[in-house]
């Protein structure tokens, strides 16, 4: 992951590791990294999003482990230097500029582990079709919606989950989550 | 195999007693996916007389209507008017005949053409759906001590494939948010209905 970190330009890896932080801090739901690994392909950027989903994994590890030993910044880049040796420069004035100026906000939790399985919804997008006909029916008439929800990972990432739903299955959907805000509001 | 071996008429023609159950045959086959329904076992069990290719021809014929009549959806008005179309071609079909293959559409379309639909679907779907409220009782956040969440599970499948589940939480607020999104949903959908 070092050497991907290497072909990251600054401003990105900012980026990156401003979300990061900002997820540890509860103050966003996870790290977009679909979206930074579009923009930077755009820009000419030759990384993968599995690279990309690395680096992020690396450098959360890195910002949790040290919120949990109560690293000052100095001790971090310290740590850091003798770990890896071979981060660009700019990469560890990142790290620096970051931890300092967030770093002490991140809590300390040791229930990580049970929330490991399960993912955070975020958002919801839909669409309203009707399938008209098919190669093995000119008459096929059925209406469906299409739904993507934006997930964010145990691990921060925020992915896109989508599936399809019949009128008499979403009718379901929507009965099943009316029931959970009843059960929620009397709990 | 067929409802219409057990009709109610005097002895139908000897060309459609077994006609219901080829019928059936050929549905098995082509929507309900039974693979195993060769031509050879349909012309054993149902037309042990009839020499091979006079049996192909027929379960050519028969499952070209059935074709016909399935990919149009065709409703009573359509089916009758089609029916009697081919009963009156050259090389077409008999009026007991017509009526076997009536009879049998009139029993099997909502499921075939339930099971063209599934066959269109290739992209993921949503198998089932379970959910249950816990209370968090360890939080990252001393607040979000006792707050109630709903865990929601979803199996999703894609054609052929081995299901997927999809794990979720959601607090009061993200059900809330869900619900105004379901919502947005149904109101299009009733627009929807309401100018088909």
């Amino acid at each position: 992951a070092a050497d991907k970190i290497n072909i990251m330009p600054q401003d990105f890896f900012a980026e990156l590791c401003e979300q990061i932080i900002q997820h540890l801090n509860h103050k966003i739901p996870g790290v977009n990294t679909v979206e930074l690994c579009e923009r930077l392909q755009t820009s000419g950027i030759e990384i993968s999003i599995g690279d990309l989903a690395k680096i992020t994994n690396v450098v959360s590890l890195l910002f949790s482990t040290a919120a949990r030993n109560n690293l000052s910044t100095e001790d971090l880049v310290t740590a850091l230097g003798s770990a890896v040796s071979t981060l660009p420069k700019h990469a560890v004035q990142v790290i620096r500029h970051v931890w300092n100026e967030q770093g002490k906000s991140v809590s300390v939790s040791e229930d990580v582990g049970n929330m490991a399985t399960v993912g955070q919804f975020v958002d919801m997008k839909w669409k309203l079709g009707v399938a008209m006909s098919s190669d093995t029916c000119r008459s096929l008439k059925y209406p469906y919606v299409t739904v993507t929800l934006k997930v964010a990972d145990p691990s921060g990432q925020i992915t896109n989950k989508s599936f399809e739903m019949t009128i008499p299955q979403f009718k379901n959907f929507f009965r099943q989550f009316k029931e959970m805000a009843a059960v929620l509001e009397t709990v | 195999m067929a409802a219409a071996e057990q009709q109610q008429q005097p002895p139908p023609s000897e060309g459609c007693k077994p006609l219901g159950a080829l019928l059936n045959g050929i549905a098995q086959a082509a929507y309900y996916g039974k693979a195993d329904i060769t031509e050879e076992l349909l012309r054993g069990q149902l037309y042990p007389e009839a020499a091979p290719e006079e049996f192909r021809a027929l379960r050519a014929k028969m499952g070209g209507l059935l074709q016909s009549i399935a990919s149009a959806d065709m409703d009573l008005n359509q089916l009758e008017a089609f029916l009697t179309a081919q009963t009156k071609k050259q090389g077409g079909i008999t009026s007991d005949q017509a009526a076997v293959i009536a009879k049998f559409w009139k029993n099997h379309r909502v499921k075939i053409h339930e099971s063209l639909v599934n066959q269109s679907r290739w992209d993921n779907v949503l198998k089932n759906m379970n959910w249950r409220v816990d209370l968090k009782s360890q939080s990252r956040h001393i607040d979000q001590i006792n707050t109630p969440v709903a865990i929601v599970e979803m199996e999703l499948v894609k054609n052929g494939q081995e299901s997927e589940f999809l794990c979720l939480e959601f607090d009061e607020a993200k059900v809330s948010q869900m619900l105004k999104k379901l919502s947005e949903i149904e109101e299009s959908m009733t627009a929807l209905t309401q100018t088909t």
